[in-house]
């Protein structure tokens, strides 16, 4: 074992007790099932939670709208957060450190707080609708429709696709631009054949992240759906905090977590390949 | 820093430490670097139980009492997931959760001879120690309905779209099923009944999980009529004016208890059941009804008329409410959930 390995030793021991133990202990509920009449774990194996998932279409739908949600809030967040990611790169100057503080602030807040403040902004008698009551315009539903959530969910995730994009950005070499720029490309064609293939790093690290959180999200979709809204967050936690049905909850988290671990293999063999191509 | 710094540091704490013990005043010894674990709801229930029960607790006999705050769903995953090692001494749970607690062998059962058992209304300590009476009525916009409304009243044309029902699973939910299983001639044990007319409800207004939303919302006249748990919303009422609540008569108003378990073979069982003494006690009680209208257990508590109006304090009233087959409910919960989901909120 080289000694360097000894530098990994705390946080794979940190990640053993919070991490690994904890998920472990959730597998192996998945596989049991509660006895008749009792909240018990039965004793022996089996995949009646994973059947059940499967063969209700309820729970179908409510993996391909999480789906839906996740790949949404990921297009939506690269759209905004590209023009921020670069005006913070070539245009802040001296205001960099502060809106990076503050792109920063929903991440260090954590998700309940944002989003009771969105729950006073979206609100039918909230901010938005209040002030086009006072216009005399029409109303909009917000809260307990998916177009809340969609907001609600790219504002709480919006700095997981900023950070990245900054970080590739900032490392651009300007003169490629300029170089572009000398030979007579237009700014579109700058940016379509020099920036975001170069940014491409960056944008794949900020969707992965964004569409990661986005699909396992509880307290975004739970306070500003309403109720009205089923996602695999807001079904995992009806099971296990109300339901107390703890084996299926665990199911539920399972599932979960395989389809992100095939999305980040996807995404790793994805990458592969493009470096090949590249190289040849 | 050295080693020998630390050391000299790591002295001089113990040091200081020992010497503020030894300054304490020595009060009830026995307990003291005790610590009572309970688990309950955030709020006012908690202040009260600070104020009545642990603070009175802590000063007879020495010991800490620490509070774990969450929904009573966070509570049964603990203690069913800490049966080999428990560390929570007292969980407050619902009524349906309770016999289900007892049942698997996670909580004491209540002991008959306990005199805080004695105290309570007779054939109320189903699981655990009943804690307080609370009743699933109608809350109600006054200027959209003028009396205060029976069950019926929410199926009326005229409210069609101005009903709102709490998040479903949870004890308001399960209650508005027994009552729509009622009023289509059947109970709860036939969901297909209960379903059946509670659909007849949709759309509904809105899925409520607060009372300042719900408030909001029906003082500007979006919402009529929502079941809700008495307590809190006729603290409540004092400041929203237009909004009344009714205890119906057809059914009665469902009956919903909050318990107080001991957890099994928990480490501190002594002061557990002290602790359940105080906070099943007179004092306790009482401030539950006049602050939170939370209807006492213990018939030792005297309540001024006024108060006595808004709560469930006598056996008549006990008598008139409706009672679930909550053990058969909450094994239907995990389908009731998913036609829920389907069939009320149309997801």
């Amino acid at each position: 074992m080289p000694p360097s390995i000894l530098l990994l030793l705390p946080a794979l021991a940190l990640s053993a007790v919070v991490f690994l133990a904890p998920f472990v202990w959730l597998a192996s509920t998945s596989f049991r099932t509660q006895a008749e009449g009792s909240l018990l774990l039965a004793d022996g194996l089996s995949f009646d939670n994973y059947i059940r998932l499967l063969a209700d279409p309820f729970f179908l739908e409510v993996l391909l709208r999480t789906l839906a949600y996740s790949v949404i809030t990921t297009i939506l967040s690269l759209i905004v957060a590209l023009p921020v990611a670069r005006f913070i790169v070539t245009r802040a100057g001296r205001l960099k450190g502060i809106l990076l503080a503050l792109m920063l602030v929903p991440l260090v807040s954590g998700a309940l707080l944002p989003s009771l403040g969105m729950l006073h902004l979206m609100g039918p008698l909230g901010v938005v609708n209040g002030a086009s009551r006072l216009m005399g315009l029409p109303t909009v539903k917000l809260l307990g429709t998916p177009t809340g959530i969609l907001i609600g969910l790219v504002q709480s995730f919006l700095p997981l696709m900023v950070l990245p994009l900054v970080n590739t950005l900032a490392r651009l070499p300007a003169d490629l631009e300029q170089a572009a720029a000398s030979l007579g490309a237009p700014a579109t064609a700058i940016w379509r054949r020099v920036i975001l293939p170069l940014a491409m790093p960056g944008v794949v690290a900020g969707s992965v992240l964004v569409f990661c959180a986005t699909f396992t999200s509880f307290v975004t979709p739970q306070v500003l759906g309403q109720g009205h809204i089923a996602t695999f967050g807001t079904v995992a936690y009806q099971q296990a905090g109300q339901v107390l049905d703890w084996p299926f909850a665990s199911a539920l988290a399972m599932v979960a977590l395989v389809m992100i671990g095939l999305l980040q293999v996807a995404i790793a063999i994805g990458s592969r390949l493009i470096r090949r191509q590249e190289a040849q | 820093m050295s080693d020998n710094g630390l050391s000299r540091v790591a002295a001089a704490c113990l040091a200081a430490t020992m010497l503020v013990t030894a300054g304490l005043p020595a009060v009830a010894q026995d307990f003291k670097g005790k610590t009572l674990v309970v688990g309950t709801w955030g709020g006012d229930i908690e202040r009260l139980l600070r104020q009545n029960a642990a603070e009175p607790l802590e000063k007879e006999t020495g010991a800490k009492v620490e509070f774990v705050l969450g929904g009573s769903g966070d509570r049964m995953a603990r203690i069913y997931a800490e049966k080999a090692n428990p560390t929570m001494d007292v969980a407050f749970v619902n009524i349906y959760e309770a016999p289900q607690a007892l049942k698997d062998g996670m909580v004491e059962a209540p002991d008959p001879n306990a005199p805080y058992f004695k105290d309570v209304w007779d054939g109320m300590n189903n699981g655990c120690y009943a804690m307080s009476l609370v009743g699933l009525g109608i809350a109600y916009n006054k200027k959209l309905v003028s009396k205060p409304p029976e069950w019926a009243d929410m199926w009326k044309p005229e409210f069609k779209g101005k009903i709102a029902l709490s998040s479903y699973p949870g004890s308001e939910g399960d209650g508005v099923l027994g009552v729509a299983a009622r009023l289509a001639g059947k109970d709860e044990h036939d969901p297909d009944a209960a379903f059946g007319k509670l659909k007849e409800l949709t759309p509904i207004a809105m899925t409520y999980t607060n009372l300042d939303e719900i408030f909001a919302m029906m003082d500007a006249g979006e919402v009529a009529m929502a079941p809700m748990i008495s307590g809190y919303v006729l603290a409540a009422l004092k400041t929203h004016p237009d909004i009344g609540f009714s205890f119906p008569k057809e059914p009665g108003p469902v009956l919903v208890r909050d318990m107080l378990c001991l957890v099994k073979n928990s480490p501190e069982p002594e002061l557990a059941k002290k602790f359940a003494a105080l906070a099943l006690g007179v004092k306790n009680q009482t401030d539950y009804a006049e602050q939170l209208y939370f209807g006492p257990t213990n018939k030792n508590v005297k309540l001024s008329p006024e108060v006595s109006a808004d709560v469930i304090d006598t056996p008549d009233e006990v008598q008139g409410l409706l009672q679930l087959d909550w053990p058969y409910v909450i094994s239907q919960r995990s389908d009731w959930t998913q036609r829920w989901n389907k069939e009320i909120l149309g997801q």
